[in-house]
């Protein structure tokens, strides 16, 4: 369920886009915020917000690596997994970040704080390897740094 | 007009033709999956590569999506186009499970295909392949994902050519799946295009599954018989069975396409309930005892009663062939013919054929570039669903859709394209009338009515109650035939001899019914006292005219006879019998339930018995000019043949 002044909010985002499919990316983003990921209830109202069938906002849903099908922990890890990052080794960062975490890549820690997901390039290349807690990004990281980061965020 | 050169051979295609189209016209077929002549192109499998030598472009390029252009120079057979090829097609082959003995695509299959013209042959790969959970898609399409190539021709022929919103593809990169948002029945009434279009085993015919291979089917060119659309299909048939049926393209009736009606009805053509043996009182004889009785019964009944009080009844479930031997039958005898059998549908079938002509008839291209169209009063997904399709097309061009008088009582599908309802005709703006289009049903509207939808000066889709109702209605006009229940009403008739009709209820309690001969059962076959089993279009060659007026071949595919393979045990009774899924080891020299024939021809036995003269050749007179229509062809309009203006 949605409150009345989201769904208020919305129908005027997607008023106000020319055609509807432009605004399901930001529906889908707030309704996203308001359960914690998008659930199968959140896929049926978007989809009546903007008009489309619920297979098609799967579509959309389901090809944005940060819209998340499945439920999620507080904070969603991205670590950058492309080839510049590939270059600066972030195959260790992230041996490092499934040691540290306690979790395999899709998993989410057992105190349900965080949820690694390795992603494509997130046009951080210059500051390889990069990654993203809880949409801040980080780069230039090392094992040193990425404990500091999880110490920071976690307390954040 | 561009001139290219395609291997050493010179093309000249109109302009925007696609390299791979103009190697095709000359007999080179371009080794392609995600190309779709019918469909958008997406340049996504990277199959058809070939090699540009010379002219405003060069190098490897994709040839679907290349336009032919003045002075291209193409080699598909250049080392460095092959390699490309093949090399693509190693990759796509990366995840495909090597299930073809399994598969029901086997043999049918592009991927195979392909695979073997692209020159890949060994696997190389030694990873993991990804695999898929299938979805239940409903009791039509079985679902296989793990075949997928990606070439999205199900996506784009699902949601974009047909309009369909419940089925697409989800997931990205490796994960693409093509699929519903959860497992359940396609919602669309084309979905059943998902068989023919995927070009590899993905979606597959689930009632026809697991039960022969191409090369078993016998074929021939067929036209659905579900509604006067008349779109073209190719029945597969394997040992009298219909497995399977299959659109054929035809692209001045239904492209490449047809429904789901048209390919998923067929249990009443293999069905055990079907007549397969004449009946005399109820019992099995033979077909020339039948047919004797049939004309003794007749004869009497005339002797008594005098000719007068006899219909000979047909329908537009007749062929043409069958319509026009019938008059003859009727004529043998004196009596009336009739191929309505009520007022209703008889007026507005016969008022739709007087009005149409060969400038105001609708064709599939007029809807398709169609600025305005008007849906009058009629359920489109009922009764004439591939027209939607062309209707779709016209909106999507822009074209404005009006649906006027609302939806019909018991209109389950929604249309597939944008409209707006309006109450009257009058509030549809026909500009010019060139460019709009008014689509109705004929049966059940007043002359009247029809003639007002005319003089809108739009161009006319009037779909008839049945799929040779045209050709019936024309017949009828021609042979003058009367409404059977006007000649109930007056009292005149006390009974008939119907040939593929259907009466309603209330008509069949005041007739006698001396004879039917028909191939599916129903009041008229319980009440005959003479049943002469007919062939079904599966076992049969003749003509159907179809709502525009357009006269097609469709030719036999199969002899008549029960199938091979014994009937499902469902259809037996008895728990204790054993069941038999063969037929008996006797040995005959006919097939078992093969008595049926053609209905003109049971006719023209008739005929005989009752001292009329022998028919070889049921197209005659201005009907003779059908008898070389080619059934591969896109047929004939008739209206210079036959004027039904001249008729009445």
């Amino acid at each position: 369920m949605i409150s009345e002044a989201l769904k208020k909010s919305l129908t005027e985002r997607v008023a106000g886009a020319i055609t509807p499919r432009e605004a399901a990316v930001d529906v889908m983003k707030e309704l996203q915020a308001h359960y914690g990921w998008l659930t199968d209830e959140a896929v049926a109202e978007a989809a009546s917000l903007l008009g489309l069938s619920p297979l098609q906002v799967e579509e959309l849903a389901t090809f944005y690596e940060m819209i998340y099908r499945r439920p999620v922990g507080k904070k969603v890890i991205h670590v950058c997994d492309s080839i510049s990052c590939w270059c600066a080794d972030c195959d260790g960062i992230i041996e490092h970040l499934k040691k540290r975490l306690g979790v395999e890549l899709g998993g989410t820690t057992a105190d349900g704080m965080y949820t690694l997901l390795p992603c494509a390039c997130m046009g951080r290349c210059g500051d390889s390897p990069a990654m993203s807690v809880g949409g801040t990004p980080y780069g230039h990281l090392t094992p040193h740094l990425v404990d500091e980061i999880l110490e920071k965020e976690r307390r954040a | 007009m561009p001139k290219l050169i395609i291997d050493d051979i010179p093309v000249e295609v109109p302009p925007g033709t696609s390299v791979l189209e103009a190697a095709r016209s000359v007999g080179i077929t371009i080794p392609h999956f995600c190309y779709h002549p019918a469909l958008a192109i997406a340049a996504a499998c990277r199959l058809c590569a070939v090699k540009l030598l010379d002219g405003p472009v060069k190098g490897i390029q994709m040839s679907c999506s290349l336009p032919a252009q003045d002075g291209m120079v193409v080699s598909t057979t250049d080392p460095e186009a092959l390699k490309m090829r093949s090399l693509v097609i190693e990759w796509l082959m990366l995840n495909h499970p090597h299930d073809c003995p399994v598969c029901d695509e086997g043999g049918e299959c592009l991927l195979q295909d392909f695979t073997i013209a692209g020159g890949h042959s060994r696997r190389r790969y030694v990873g993991k392949k990804r695999t898929f959970q299938n979805q239940y898609l409903g009791e039509g399409i079985h679902h296989e994902m793990n075949r997928c190539i990606e070439c999205y021709r199900c996506v784009r022929f699902y949601q974009e050519y047909a309009g369909g919103t419940d089925f697409g593809v989800t997931g990205s990169a490796g994960r693409v799946y093509f699929g519903r948002f959860a497992e359940g029945a396609l919602e669309s009434p084309f979905s059943g295009n998902l068989v023919d279009i995927c070009p590899t085993g993905v979606f597959t015919d689930k009632t026809g599954r697991f039960r022969a291979r191409y090369w078993d089917y016998e074929f021939a060119p067929a036209v659905c018989q579900h509604c006067s659309v008349g779109c073209n299909t190719s029945p597969q048939n394997f040992q009298r069975e219909l497995i399977k049926i299959v659109a054929r393209r035809n692209d001045q009736v239904n492209g490449w396409f047809i429904c789901d009606r048209g390919r998923f009805d067929k249990e009443y053509l293999n069905g055990p309930q079907r007549p397969r043996y004449p009946e005399i009182g109820g019992a099995p004889g033979e077909y020339r005892l039948a047919l004797e009785a049939a004309a003794n019964r007749i004869s009497e009944f005339c002797l008594q009663n005098g000719p007068a009080g006899l219909a000979f009844v047909g329908s537009g479930r007749l062929s043409l062939e069958g319509c026009l031997v019938l008059a003859e039958l009727a004529r043998v005898v004196g009596a009336p013919v009739s191929y309505f059998a009520e007022a209703a549908p008889a007026q507005g079938s016969l008022a739709a054929v007087r009005l149409l002509n060969e400038q105001n008839a609708a064709r599939i291209h007029d809807i398709e570039k169609a600025e305005c169209i008007a849906l009058f009063e009629l359920d489109l997904m009922e009764e004439g669903a591939m027209l939607s399709l062309a209707v779709r097309k016209a909106s999507l061009a822009g074209a404005q859709v009006f649906r006027v008088g609302g939806a019909r009582e018991g209109e389950k599908r929604q249309l597939p394209f944008r409209y707006q309802e309006v109450a009257t005709l009058d509030e549809v703006p026909f500009e010019g009338g060139s460019k709009g289009v008014v689509i109705c049903g004929a049966g059940g509207k007043s002359p009247e009515l029809l003639s007002y939808l005319a003089s809108s000066g739009a161009r006319l889709v009037m779909l008839q109650p049945g799929p040779n109702a045209f050709g019936a209605a024309l017949v009828s006009l021609e042979r003058k035939g009367a409404t059977l229940s006007d000649l109930v009403e007056s009292g005149q008739i006390k009974a008939v001899v119907c040939f593929e009709a259907d009466l309603p209820p209330w008509l069949l309690e005041r007739v006698e019914v001396l004879a039917c001969a028909d191939w599916k059962r129903g009041g008229l076959t319980e009440k005959a006292s003479v049943l002469l089993p007919t062939t079904t279009w599966v076992e049969s060659n003749g003509t159907s005219i179809n709502y525009e007026g357009r006269a097609q071949r469709f030719l036999r595919s199969r002899p008549a006879g029960l199938p091979l393979k014994g009937l499902d045990p469902k259809y037996y009774s008895s728990e204790t019998e054993a069941v038999a899924l063969h037929p008996p080891h006797v040995h005959r020299n006919y097939i078992p339930g093969g008595a049926e024939r053609e209905a003109w021809r049971v006719m023209a036995d008739l005929m005989l018995e009752l001292g009329g003269e022998p028919v070889n050749e049921p197209l005659t007179g201005t009907w003779g000019k059908l008898r070389d229509l080619d059934p591969e062809g896109e047929g004939v309009r008739i209206y210079d043949l036959v004027s039904a203006q001249e008729l009445s």
